[in-house]
């Protein structure tokens, strides 16, 4: 069968037209016509992009029966994609099509009208060897299912499982301790509105047990996710018992493990396991919360307390965002229950970030809390006494003593993160927080389509961060997932050709995405094109030219190399 | 006069930052030389070795591979490993007696069409003085 290409140059107004002769362009197009086997059609149009363009196309290629079609026009950054839905108003695949860049890569960077015009020329060659050799593709659709993983019962968690959870969509929320809620529920009061008992995160919780779309699962781990944005095949195991398992399918699975803190013990200089009455901050939330009192061991209320802020902060490389505003609330409860109490909060630097923690800050000095920012610090013990001993930020050296001393350990990430990141395919950064798919522009996503990161899981956080989290990935979900559409995956991924593949996994070691497994059985690479990405990275990796980039073939990219250096 | 010498150059551009650090430069209007020739790819980590190697070996008097800024491959670490790549093909571009300098990475953003032209016209430039790739043998394809 012979090849029928239509070319069609835009005039992009005078874009185009004033910066390159057309008629020029399309007399030595038109010379390359060899009929029978090649015949090209070579026409100008004023605007294709415009309705009356776009018609004229697709006329043009229904008329003529173009086999292959390229467009000599702008980026196709800005039009790829309106002239492929012209092609698939008609009968041609519009993978046989090809966009040719004269306007941002010729007409408006060449001043020389001779050599812009040369240079189209020589672009638009590239692209009618290339188009030939271009191969049809078929987009295909995929189910997907609404429904949605949530691991971690926390805050965050909860809050995600309520956004997501609704007449067409489950949510699975997995926790591994015997109830949900998290850390917050261990808490007395939440800062910094000292009035904010746990009332509201009650209801949360009671929102969530009444939901008959949320699906509770305590006591329970993730034992295997597999599969791609739209269809997760999830696996759950009981923690007690190994056999206890739970198997069922979702769209989109979102990580909201959260944090544990750091264990004090390892920094020995602060005295933590081996001193009597230092405690770390959550073990006086939760005996605060559990008794309402705040005691020494001996059983009597401390007459002093020291209050020390950032430990582990210079261990782990970054602020734990939450420690200060809650080491005020400490204090608050202390001054409450003790009022003859003598408390020193020792920090290294503030970090006041919300609008209302620099009010919470001065309220706390004024209820006569003393602040003393430290160089270094550690805790001593000299017949049965307790020293803070501290280098002021001046350089001078001075100790005072203290009942009872309180740590803020560093947040970091819930033990077992790395697992899940394992389950998953997501990565943890240097921090072992959950890596993001961008730190500012896209943070809740990870760089696996359909599963999320949110809440102190990410990065240390308070309660608003976190819910701000869930309410995102809701909108993400919610938006993406969406019941009864249908997903259509990258069509132009890579493929393995099984007939060179020597099965030496070089591929799989570099794709981001883990979109290529191994088949064990015959020894050899397959791409799952639903997870694929196109990025064309394994091609470039494998010794035995076995991988290929579908539209972005060795073969295509050389007919335009070839046009390149002629 | 002698004739002026105008080197053939391919510029491998990956899509989502280089690409469209070019179509930015071009909507800015900067003048940039046109002695190289666009070829667009998703990622600079689509460039394998073959693909360097070969269109050096058919006469490219220079290659620029761009791609985005280490950290912002829209594929995660597409650019790490073209950046491996690059420094390792370096090393064996010199045993085909071919100036390493031939062959240029660059990161450039979409936000960069500025530094987009200045890389070009630069590498350009410099191409211009090593004088026409003295390999000229047209092997297989
Ligand atoms: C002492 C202290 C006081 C604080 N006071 C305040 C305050 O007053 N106001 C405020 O805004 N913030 C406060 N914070 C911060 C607050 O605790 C966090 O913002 C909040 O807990 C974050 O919620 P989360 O859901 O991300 O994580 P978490 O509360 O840690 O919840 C994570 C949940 O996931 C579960 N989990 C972990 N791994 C797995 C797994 N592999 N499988 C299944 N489940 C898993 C955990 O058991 C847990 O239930 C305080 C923090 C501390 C340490
Ligand atoms: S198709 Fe592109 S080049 Fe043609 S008029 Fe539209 S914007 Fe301009
Ligand atoms: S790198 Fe190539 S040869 Fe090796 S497993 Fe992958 S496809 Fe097969
Ligand atoms: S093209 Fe990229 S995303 Fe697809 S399998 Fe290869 S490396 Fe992975
Ligand atoms: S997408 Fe630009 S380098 Fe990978």
């Amino acid at each position: 069968m012979s090849d029928k290409i239509g070319v069609y140059v835009c005039e992009c107004g005078p874009n185009i037209a004033d910066k390159v002769d057309i008629k020029k362009i399309l007399a030595e197009i038109s010379a390359l016509n060899e009929p029978p086997e090649k015949i090209i059609i070579a026409k100008k149009h004023k605007l294709l992009c415009s309705k009356e363009g776009q018609d004229f196309l697709a006329d043009e290629i229904t008329k003529n029966e173009l086999t292959h079609l390229v467009i000599a026009a702008c980026s196709p950054r800005d039009h790829d994609i309106t002239f492929m839905n012209v092609c698939k108003k008609t009968d041609l695949n519009p993978y046989l099509y090809k966009l040719v860049n004269i306007r941002e890569h010729c007409a408006w960077i060449i001043p020389d009208k001779d050599e812009a015009t040369e240079k189209a020329i020589q672009y638009i060659r590239a692209g009618i060897s290339r188009v030939t050799y271009q191969a049809p593709l078929t987009e295909k659709e995929l189910d997907s299912i609404p429904d949605v993983l949530v691991i971690g019962a926390g805050i965050a968690g909860i809050e995600a499982s309520l956004s997501l959870a609704g007449e067409n969509r489950k949510v699975y929320l997995v926790e591994k301790t015997s109830s949900i809620g998290g850390k917050v529920t261990r808490f007395e009061k939440i800062l910094p509105h000292q009035g904010t008992n746990l009332d509201i995160i009650q209801e949360k919780i009671q929102a969530v047990q009444e939901n008959e779309n949320i699906k509770v699962f305590t006591e329970t781990e993730v034992e295997k996710a597999i599969g791609f944005f739209g269809n997760f095949e999830i696996i759950l195991k009981n923690i007690h018992n190994e056999e206890q398992k739970n198997d069922f399918k979702v769209g989109a699975v979102v990580v909201a493990t959260g944090f544990d803190l750091t264990d004090p013990e390892k920094i020995p200089r602060y005295g933590y396991g081996k001193i009597e009455d230092i405690y770390t901050s959550m073990e006086i939330e939760e005996s605060n919360s559990k008794t309402g009192k705040i005691l020494l061991k001996s059983g009597k209320p401390p007459k002093s307390a020291a209050l020390i802020h950032c430990v582990g902060r210079e261990e782990k490389g970054y602020c734990s965002r939450v420690c200060c505003n809650y080491m005020f609330k400490i204090a608050q409860y202390l001054k409450e229950k003790i009022p003859a109490i003598k408390i020193t909060e020792f920090y290294q630097d503030l970090c006041l970030p919300n609008k209302a923690d620099q009010e919470f800050f001065i309220d706390t000095k004024n209820k006569g809390v003393d602040f003393i920012r430290f160089k270094d610090i550690a805790v001593r013990q000299k017949d049965k006494e307790k020293f803070i001993e501290y280098t002021k930020m001046d350089g001078k050296k001075e100790k005072i003593s203290a009942e009872m001393i309180i740590l803020a350990p560093a947040i970091e990430p819930a033990e077992g993160s790395k697992d899940i990141a394992e389950l998953l395919n997501i990565s943890l950064d240097e921090t072992g927080f959950f890596q993001e798919a961008h730190q500012k522009l896209n943070p809740v996503a990870t760089s696996i389509d359909g599963v999320y990161i949110i809440g102190s899981a990410q990065n240390p956080k308070d309660i608003s961060d976190s819910i701000i989290d869930a309410q995102a990935v809701g909108g993400k979900i919610l938006t993406q997932l969406i019941p009864g559409v249908k997903l259509v995956p990258e069509v132009t991924v890579s493929e393995i050709s099984d007939a060179f593949c020597t099965g030496c996994q070089t591929c799989l070691s570099v794709c981001s995405y883990g979109a290529i497994y191994f088949d064990e059985d015959r020894n050899i690479s397959i791409v799952n094109e639903a997870i694929c990405r196109g990025c064309g990275n394994c091609v470039a990796s494998c010794p035995s030219g076995a991988a290929h980039a579908k539209h972005f073939t060795s073969a295509q990219i050389y007919q335009e190399v070839l046009e390149a250096i002629r | 006069m002698k004739e002026q010498f105008t080197p053939k150059i391919v510029g491998f551009l990956c899509n989502w930052c280089s690409y469209a650090g070019a179509d930015l430069a071009g909507a800015a209007k900067l003048k940039i030389m046109p002695s190289l020739t666009v070829i667009r790819v998703m990622c600079s980590s689509r460039i394998d070795p073959n693909l360097v190697l070969t269109t050096l070996l058919l006469g490219a008097d220079g290659i620029l591979i761009a791609g985005c800024h280490p950290g912002d491959c829209h594929y995660e670490k597409g650019n790490y490993y073209a950046r491996r790549r690059f420094a390792l093909l370096k090393k064996v571009i010199k045993t085909l007696k071919i100036d390493p300098e031939r062959l240029q990475l660059s990161w450039v953003s979409a936000s960069e069409g500025k530094r987009y032209a200045e890389v070009v016209n630069q590498f350009t430039e410099k191409i211009k003085k090593l004088g026409p790739n003295p390999i000229q043998t047209k092997p297989y394809l």
